[in-house]
This record gives structure tokens, sequence and C-alpha cells, in this order.
């Protein structure tokens, strides 16, 4: 018996191996791409008292009139994903439901985005960030809105440029325009110091003329405030530039000015910026200085001024960092003193350099941070006029000589 | 009494570091980060005494009795019962250390990634292969770790060095804000972990060149501690203070790696870092159940009782632990001290007993 055993041992593994490709399949958890609705992004809105509407972007996979064999190809036509919603008492239970409505399992994988509606985020996300925190499916680097009226309209839309509204708000939060902010980072927020949030905020660009209402996207237009985990109010964007200056996440700006010496405007367009934080504590003083770094370049220029003049420049220079410090202080203003909420992040850095006294006031910190003074330092340096010198449209004559 | 079949060194060090680090990465930088916070980092450095203490202890038994291993010199040290006695709580203790670390990779799997699948099966099928692996003996053991181990290490500097550019040194900020006592206590945890390098004292004797046996002993942890912290400190300047919040944290941290829409959900390779260690890790404290059982019992073969002993680890995978949650608060607690008592409190115990009887083993004979 033995014998036979070893004598036809290679023979005896070949089945054997073949079987192994069987569990190769996954086992129960067997899917087929082709029975899973991808969910591309999703939205929360409150629905009654205590119920909540879930409603999700599902992507249609079409194969494309020429394109590859199974290759999900943009289909022509308008239908390019699915938008449907169901309530429940919390997310689950309307993921459940809304489970009943879709032919294909829910796949939250691919959910790249998640908008909170306005009202919600009003009477606090800490429970929705839960959800999405501790379902194992969804990533912890999806994109997190906050959207003026139903999030549930936003996911409605139907963009002219972009695959769908997923698409448009990705690539949205990408460009740095305004502030991005992936779950893990709110969560982090949540957790932090200060424990106050802040979240882009969705508006809904009016559609042109003679297109359907859906015709049209939703763009970053400011930022939704958080104390603890309740929405209370806004900024316009451009107190959130403010906001980015301050919090060292500033990527893309135009500046414009008028300088004293001439009339029109110069626009800079911002290459790079350091934000660096320097906190000082004196006895019951708390004080915070804020250097900022920048590099610019001059993108448009209606003045007479001949920006070739390294003397001009100077002279610009310091009215942009005026500028800026100008912009930034407005932002502290309703953020520090209006509505108090520290989404600055002074918490984190007055905590991370006097930790004994960060510990004293940590319970009151509501109460501390709006008396903390806040200096702005801006140090600007223009580096380049753009690839013309002066005023290149204008007669000879006219330039200033200086 | 060595195994039929000899290892080099080096596949020694291949043997033992996934028999720490593999488990160490998945649940265990969170459960540092309760005690030590933002100090989590060092932890690992502080563990890393624990090791080099158990360490020298096996090594300095070796050096008494080159050819034994604990099972045989408990024996000739404090005599026949109380040795088998020691042999036992070995076999015990290794059937449940197996027998968890089985159910920890089960409640991975199937908590992450195949979530319909019921455990018993993914932790099943791990075990028919390390089954397959320990019957071959140790020699297809150290070259087993020599192919992967090596793919491990190149797949999890990978993902940091694309985790990256996502870090926050500032995370860090302020170091040691209440002292050095919470990065102590949070060491407790890797402690226990570092311990394990006990498995060094029963590969010693089978090894080619017996002389470096330290040098790579010492090597092993040194790589291991830089491997911990180095975890410890990217899931801090990713996730800062919620790092503890998350019960896989090296996971998360390579689902939020994101480059340019198109390399994304790297899962899968925290996926394959995990299978290919836990194989190693298990596949060794399977192949050292099944010697302790033989050698206390006194078979002549031991490769009998491999398929038997499998399925006993199995059992005890599944009862190990009702839920993730008591695993979790078990791994955290009891089993910490279980951990450090057999690993490092027994052989000291036995060294203990050497240097005051100042017995030696017999030089070594032919056998």
């Amino acid at each position: 018996m033995n014998s036979l055993i070893s004598r036809y041992r290679a023979w005896l593994l070949v089945p054997c191996l073949a079987l192994t490709s069987l569990s190769l399949a996954g086992c129960w958890d067997r899917t087929e791409v082709n029975d899973l609705a991808l969910v591309t992004a999703a939205g929360i809105d409150r629905a009654g008292e205590n119920a909540v509407e879930l409603t999700v972007q599902v992507f249609v996979p079409r194969a494309g009139g020429g394109s590859q064999l199974g290759q999900p190809g943009s289909a022509a036509g308008d239908e390019r994903s699915v938008v449907r919603s169901a309530k429940g008492k919390t997310i689950a239970e309307a993921m459940a439901k809304l489970q009943e409505r879709f032919p294909r399992r829910i796949f939250w994988g691919h959910a790249e985005v998640f908008i909170i509606g306005e009202k919600v985020a009003r009477t606090g996300i800490r429970e929705y960030v839960d959800f999405f925190l501790r379902f194992s499916q969804p990533r912890e680097h999806a994109d997190i809105f906050v959207c003026k009226g139903e999030a549930k309209k936003v996911l409605e839309l139907i963009p002219p440029l972009e695959r769908h509204q997923a698409e448009v708000l990705r690539e949205l939060s990408e460009s740095k325009v305004s502030l991005h902010v992936t779950l893990k980072d709110l969560a982090e927020m949540l957790v932090g110091d200060a424990g106050d949030a802040a979240l882009p905020y969705l508006t809904t660009l009016p559609p042109p003329v003679g297109k359907g209402q859906q015709h049209t996207i939703a763009y970053i237009a400011g930022t939704a405030v958080f104390r603890d985990d309740r929405m209370i109010g806004t900024l316009n964007q451009q107190k959130t530039r403010g906001l980015m200056w301050l919090r060292d996440e500033i990527k893309f700006s135009v500046v414009t000015l008028s300088p004293e010496e001439a009339d029109g405007f110069i626009s800079f367009y911002l290459l790079r910026s350091r934000t660096k934080w320097l906190p000082r504590i004196e006895g019951d003083r708390w004080s915070m200085t804020v250097e900022i770094t920048t590099e610019d370049d001059v993108v448009e220029n209606t003045t007479s001024l001949d920006l070739l003049d390294p003397e001009v420049t100077r002279a610009l220079e310091a009215e942009l960092e005026r500028e800026i410090v100008r912009r930034i202080e407005l932002t502290l203003k309703q953020v520090q003193q209006e509505m108090k909420v520290d989404i600055v992040g002074f918490a984190e850095i007055f905590h991370r350099r006097y930790p004994r006294e960060w510990r004293k006031v940590q319970d009151r910190w509501d109460e501390k941070f709006p008396e903390v003074e806040v200096r702005v330092e801006v140090d600007a340096k223009i580096l380049r006029p753009g690839v013309s010198g002066s005023m290149i449209t204008r007669p000879k004559d006219e330039r200033r000589n200086r | 009494m060595p195994y039929n079949g000899k290892i080099t060194p080096v596949q020694m060090a291949f043997l033992l570091h996934p028999t720490i680090v593999a488990t160490a990465l998945l649940l265990v930088p969170a459960m540092t980060e309760r005690h030590a916070g933002r100090d989590m980092w060092l932890s690992p450095l502080w563990a890393l005494m624990a090791g080099f203490a158990t360490l020298l202890t096996a090594w300095a038994l070796h050096k008494r009795f080159p050819d034994d291993t604990p099972i045989e010199y408990s024996e000739r040290l404090v005599g026949k019962t109380a040795g088998k006695i020691i042999g036992v709580l070995f076999i015990f203790f290794y059937w449940h250390g197996s027998g968890s670390l089985l159910r920890e990779y089960g409640e991975f799997v199937s908590g992450t990634f195949l979530m319909e699948t019921p455990t018993e099966v993914i932790m099943g099928g791990m075990l028919i292969i390390a089954a397959y692996a320990v019957r071959g003996g140790i020699e297809v053991l150290g070259r087993c770790a020599q192919i992967m181990v090596p793919v491990v290490v190149v797949l999890f500097m990978t993902l940091i060095l694309l985790v990256s550019r996502n870090l926050d040194p500032y995370k860090l900020l302020p170091m040691l804000e209440f002292g050095i006592l919470p990065s102590l206590k949070g060491s407790i945890v890797p402690q226990s972990w570092f311990s394990e390098i006990i498995a060094a004292a029963f590969l010693l004797p089978s090894l080619t060149d017996r002389s470096k046996g330290l040098r790579w002993g010492v090597i092993t942890l040194l790589f291991v501690a830089v491997i911990l912290s180095l975890t410890n400190l990217t899931v801090l300047m990713l996730f800062g203070e919620l790092a503890g919040r998350l019960v896989y944290p090296v996971m998360s941290a390579a689902r939020y790696i994101e480059i340019a829409d198109f390399l994304e959900h790297l899962e899968a390779i925290v996926m394959a870092i995990w299978v290919f260690g836990t194989f190693i890790k298990i596949v060794v404290f399977y192949f050292l159940l099944v010697q302790c059982t033989a050698r206390v019992i006194g078979l002549s073969d031991w490769r009998p009782i491999v398929l038997p002993v499998g399925l006993l680890i199995l059992i005890s995978g599944i009862w190990t632990a009702p839920n993730l949650q008591q695993l979790v608060h078990a791994l955290g607690t009891s089993i910490v001290f279980e951990l450090l008592l057999i690993q490092l409190g027994i052989p000291l115990l036995l060294l203990a007993v050497a240097l005051i009887r100042g017995k030696k083993g017999a030089p070594a004979t032919a056998k």
C-alpha cells in the first residue's frame, strides 16, 4: 500500500494542487464585479426628528459603442450614475433599506466622497463619522464635505465636464483651492486638543440659461465651521483663504491689490508659501506669532508702474505683505473673536511647545482661545514680473518715469 | 538531541523575525498607544530589554547544554518530575500561543477582507499549509523563511515609503509630555512579544554554526525593534491621537495611500505581508509544539503527530476567545503575564538552578 502511494505520489499531487485553486476565489466572500453596485459618493440628510436619509450615487458601468469588451467605457447619454436614497434611524439601517432597492450588492470600497447636508451638520456629525470609520469598506482617505441644502440634491446633479458629481468634488478638493479634509482628518480634528473642526462647504453653481436645473455642479464656496461636532457657521471663500494661510495649507491664491502710487490693479499669483507658528506664554498672556514667507509672480498689471524697476518691486512687496496680513486678520476676527472656535489649530501648537501650561487651560480652551494675541508677519517676495516687463500695451510716453 | 536537519544562523534569524513581528504589527500599535500615547514609538525600544534578557538567558543555557532543547535540559536541571512539568507547561503554552495567533490571523482576515467567510475556514486553510511545512522538518521551515521574509520586509518598506508623503512629524510633539512612565507602561505588551525570542532556545541546537547563534539572535532583536518603532512612528505621524482608536492602524495606513489617482487600494500588500509573516510565525509555534510534545512523551518519531496536533491548534484557536474584543483584552492583560512567565520566567529559573548547582551538560557526544 505504502509503496503504491509513493509510486503515484506525484500524480496524486496534481489533483490536490488543482483543488487548492478553488479556494483562491475567496470562499463565501466570492464576489463578481458585475454583482456589485460601486458607490462613488454618499450623502447624509436629515429626515424628520430622529432619522437620517442616506443617498448613494452608484457608478453605472456600460460598455461604450466601440470600446473593448469588458471595459466600462464612458457611456453615451446622461445616465452615467444612479442616485437612490433610503431612510433609517442610523446609517447602517438606511443602508440595509437601500440594499433592497439595488439588484447588486452595495460596495463602498470606491466611495471617495461623503457629503453631509447642512441640517445634519448643525445637529452633530460624530455618529456618522463613526459609521464610516467602523464599517470596513469605506476608506479613511475619502473626502468629506458639508453642503448647503440637501446632500441628495447635490448628488443628483449632472456635471457637464466630469463623469459624475463625485469626480467633480474629488478634482476640486485635489486642486487645493480650498480646504481638503479627509475622513481621517475629520476624525483627528474631532478627537484633537481643540475638538473643533472645519469642512469645505459646497454650494450649487447656478446652471446656464436654457439648461435643466440639474445640469451644473456643486463647488466649494467656503468653509463650514464646527464647534465640537456641530456646525455653527460658515466662512466665505476669501476668509477660507485666510484660514489656509494660517494653517499652512495655501497652495493656490491670486492676490489683487491697488498700489498707492498708481491707478489700476496688480494681481499676484502665489508660487509657494510657508507658515511658521511661534507660540509664546508670558505669565497669563498667551500670544502667537504667525510668520508667513511667500513667493509670488505678477500675472496682471493694469497700472502704469514699471515692474522691472527693483524699487517698484520693493514697494509692491511691502504692499502685498500688508494686503495678506489684512486678509488673515479678517479671518481671525471672525474665527477667533466672533465664532470663538479654534479651527486654526492653535491648541495643538501651544500643546506642543508648552505642554505643562497647556494642561492648565485645556479644559477652558474655549475661553482662552479668543484671548490669544495673534501677530501676523508676512515676508513676501515678488520673483518675476511675468513674461513682460512694464505695462506692455501702453504707448511709450505714458510709462511712468521714476 | 537536535532535530533531524540543520539550519544556518541566518535562517534562524529569518525564522525568528516574523515570529515576533508578524502579529505585533497588527494589534500591538493600537494597544501601545492606549498607554504610551504620543511616545508609543519609544515603547518597542524599552521592550527590547525584555528581548535581550530572554535571548541571553537562552544563550547561557545553550552554552551549558549545547545539544539540548529546553525540554531536555529542564529535566536534567530540576529532575525528571519537575522537568516534565516544565515540559508540559511549554506544551500548553505553545498550544495556547499557536491557537491565539491563528485566531488573530483569522480575525484579521475575516474582519477586514472576507467578512462572510467563517473564521474557522480561514484558520483551517492556513493550518493545512502549516502542517505540510512542519512535516517537512526544520530545514524546510528555514528555507521557507529565507524566501518569504525578504519579500515581506521589502513590501513593508514600500508601504512606509508610499505613505510617507502623508506624514506629519509635528504629531510626535510634545515628546515625553508625562515623563517616561507612559512609554514604559506601553512597553509591557511589546515586551511579551519580544520574549517570544525564546524560540531561539529550541533552534540553537540545530544550527550549522552555533558560534554565530548569539550574533544573529541580537541582530534579529535589533531589527525587530527598528521595524516596530518605525511602524509606530509612521502610524503616529499619520493618525496622531487617532492611532489608538483604530483596531488595525497599519492596515488603515495602507488604505490611506493614494498616489496620482492610480496607486491606491493597497490593502492587498498588508494582506501579503500578513499572510507570509503569520505563516512563518504559526509554523514556528506549530513546530515547537510538535517537538515539545514528542519529546515530553518520548516519541521516537514526531511526524505522525503533526496532523493531530494541528487539529488541536485549530480547536484552541476557536476556544481562545469568543470574539475579537475578548481576544484583544486577553492579549493586553493575562496573555502578557503568560508570555513573560513562560518565556522569560522559566528560562531564568532554569538558569538560576544551573548556576547554583553548577551543572553542565555532557560534552557533545556523538548521537
